[in-house]
């Protein structure tokens, strides 16, 4: 009798572990994972994944395991709208995360919004995109957040008394960073010698720098992605023009520096992430991914890692009900709370300043780090 | 019924998705059958795409009058350019049109209004299933009374040569500007529709890559009458998300689907004549 009550015990404990065990988290995760985004996508969904695998294999959140659901958005927005709703009403995620870029995240936002579903992104930097209502999240920093801190630091440092700009036009990234350095230009007071633009593809810019060079400037403000910038330093460098660069968020690519060897030296940058943080947090997550995936993470595989962990914290303090439409409910209340020290540095949300003055979402509020190009490569910048 | 809304509200802005798409491929067949191959159907769609967008945020417009000035607009752009454009036949038809499209999309990323590359972000869901299925329905009703119309027989005059079509005293210039201009309100009122439920337009959905997507629906459905687009439109929209499961392989099968109908079936996959060919085929072995 004894041994059956011991039986019925282990049974029913069994049983009550396998009810918890049932109650798997299903987040949504919707990036580019082919098509001309597809660099961010994948490794925003490595960074995802890495983050994930951790978690359960601390046993979970409460118990609960999380299980990634993930789609390919392809970048595009009538995808991306796919892609949440089949996330949402079919595969009916708690959250999702995604999209990779701004333009999908104006498209698709509003979906989950309207469905009243967290939705979380750690690469859209655009403006406006926490206008789109209080279930959208953001820990990807803004231009606006890191620019000043690049700009003024720079200003100090080199002691500027005026700058160049140039920029590319017709990309949503570059002419949005534009924005915000001229912004932040005047601000600052520092007097730009001259502005000038280039096209998406465009190899050749001495037209432009020859223009730069005329005006003589103490540095030159370069809102410009990876693959035109390397070009633009080296042709720099060729006619003469000896100031130094500051960047912007297209900077952010260790490959760049490669390329342009000498030619990008004591180009300042600002950045999100830092692969040589020292923080502890930091420096197990470079390992880890490199473990895992044999390649160096980068600063979106970072901001993944960092936005499930912040979710994570956040679901720690909710008790899931298994009834959806609550949890969501809950999630989207608990998260602005949700505080993490991750590879990107202490995080924490505030509330987004919405152009219509309406309540919006919520964005990162998060210190950038500066750079230094020292010698071809990111050295972290300290004012002494 | 449960059912229903369970699919609707996962797949509504699939079914949205195939019904502009049918839209742009019909817009394009309407140019193709007076044999003129413009590219100019991608422009025309983000002029009816912009204008409308503009006028729903900036001036609060209702949605039937937005959809129209949607229409108008980019048929009034066709009516100007169209004069000079049309002079061009085949492959030069195809650059000039390429150029305008060009012209539209920079044009676009330049002007304040529109947001620059940024685009517009914002636009209300105003959109619904049936006002797509409507103009869709009107579109198809119109254009299939246009073909049995002197207008429609004229068409197909020019289609097949203009020079002979010209010494029948039919007047090539102002039939190849009609079908020209009703290509672009076509175009324009499908680009309304699309800004109306997709939140957000930019300048770059409206480029040289959805020019040539537009008339790779028309042609992979084949342009012999009005099934042909429509199916081409439905098959690229579906296609992608029917091959969801398939992953990491799916944009490989897509293509290779794509290349093997191509390659098989050069007329498209809606072929009357072939169709034809195989019923006589059937009855000759009965017989």
């Amino acid at each position: 009798m004894r041994f059956a009550c011991k039986t019925l015990v282990l049974v029913n404990a069994l049983a009550c572990a396998g009810l918890v065990q049932a109650a798997d988290i299903k987040i949504g995760i919707a990036e580019a994972l082919t098509g001309g985004a597809a660099q961010y996508g994948v490794a925003i969904s490595n960074g995802f994944q890495l983050a994930a695998e951790e978690i359960n294999a601390k046993g979970g959140i409460n118990g609960n395991k999380i299980t990634l659901v993930i789609e390919d958005e392809q970048g595009k927005k009538e995808e991306s709208i796919n892609v949440f709703k089949k996330l949402i009403f079919q595969d009916k995620v708690l959250m999702i995360f995604g999209p990779t870029l701004s333009n999908s995240m104006f498209a698709a936002g509003p979906v989950a919004n309207a469905a009243k579903t967290v939705v979380f992104g750690t690469s859209v930097t655009a403006n406006g995109i926490t206008d789109v209502g209080p279930y959208v999240f953001r820990n990807s920093v803004m231009e606006s957040d890191v620019l000043p801190v690049t700009v003024a630091t720079a200003t100090k440092h080199y002691q500027l008394k005026k700058v160049a700009v140039i920029y590319g036009n017709d990309d949503a990234f570059t002419k949005s960073g534009y924005d915000v350095f001229k912004k932040v230009l005047e601000e600052q007071k520092l007097p730009v010698t001259t502005t000038e633009t280039y096209v998406k593809g465009d190899v050749d810019f001495k037209a432009q720098l020859t223009k730069i060079k005329g005006s003589n400037p103490d540095a030159v403000v370069c809102s410009c992605l990876a693959e035109e910038a390397a070009n633009i330093m080296l042709q720099a460098r060729g006619l003469g023009i000896k100031a130094p660069f500051i960047g912007g968020n297209g900077f952010n690519s260790p490959k760049l520096f490669e390329i342009s060897k000498l030619a990008g030296e004591g180009t300042f940058v600002g950045s999100p992430w830092s692969n040589t943080n020292p923080a502890p947090a930091n420096q197990a997550f470079v390992a880890a991914y490199q473990k895992k995936y044999k390649a160096e993470p980068n600063q979106f595989a970072a901001q993944a890692y960092d936005a499930l962990n912040v979710a994570a914290a956040a679901l720690k303090d909710i008790k899931l009900s298994g009834d959806i439409v609550a949890d969501r409910e809950a999630l989207k209340n608990a998260l602005p709370k949700a505080t993490i020290s991750g590879a990107t540095g202490p995080f924490k949300f505030r509330p987004a300043k919405t152009r219509s003055g309406q309540p919006g979402g919520w964005d990162a509020d998060q210190k950038p780090f500066i750079y230094l190009v020292k010698g071809g490569k990111f050295t972290l910048y300290s004012s002494k | 019924m449960e059912w229903f809304n369970d699919f609707w509200s996962t797949y509504s802005t699939l079914v949205f998705s195939v019904g502009v798409h049918a839209l742009l491929a019909l817009s394009i067949w309407l140019t193709l059958s007076c044999g003129l191959l413009s590219l100019a159907n991608a422009a025309f769609m983000g002029i009816g795409a912009y204008v409308s967008a503009l006028l729903t945020l900036q001036l609060g417009w209702s949605f039937p009058a937005v959809l129209l000035a949607g229409g108008l607009a980019p048929a009034l752009v066709a009516l100007i350019i169209g004069a000079p454009v049309l002079r061009l036949s085949g492959v030069y038809l195809a650059m000039a049109t390429l150029a305008f499209g060009e012209v539209v999309r920079i044009t676009v990323l330049n002007l304040e209004i529109t947001g620059g590359p940024e685009g517009l972000n914002g636009i209300p869901l105003l959109t619904e299933g049936w006002h797509i299925a409507l103009i869709l329905a009107l579109t198809l009703y119109g254009l299939a009374r246009l073909r049995r119309s002197k207008v429609g027989r004229a068409f197909e005059a020019i289609k097949e040569d203009e020079v002979a079509a010209r010494l029948m005293g039919i007047d090539v210039d102002r039939y190849k500007l009609l079908a020209f201009v009703l290509g672009a309100v076509i175009a324009g009122v499908a680009g309304a529709l699309n800004a109306h439920f997709t939140f957000f337009i930019s300048p770059r959905e409206y480029g040289f890559e959805n020019a040539v997507d537009i008339i790779t629906m028309a042609v992979l459905g084949g342009t012999a009458n009005l099934i042909g687009p429509v199916l081409g439109a439905s098959i690229i929209t579906l296609l992608p998300e029917l091959l969801r499961s398939l992953h990491d392989f799916r944009s490989f099968v897509n293509g290779a689907v794509l290349v093997l109908v191509v390659l098989f079936l050069p007329k498209g996959i809606w072929d009357p004549r072939r169709f034809r060919g195989w019923l006589q085929r059937v009855k000759g072995g009965r017989a």
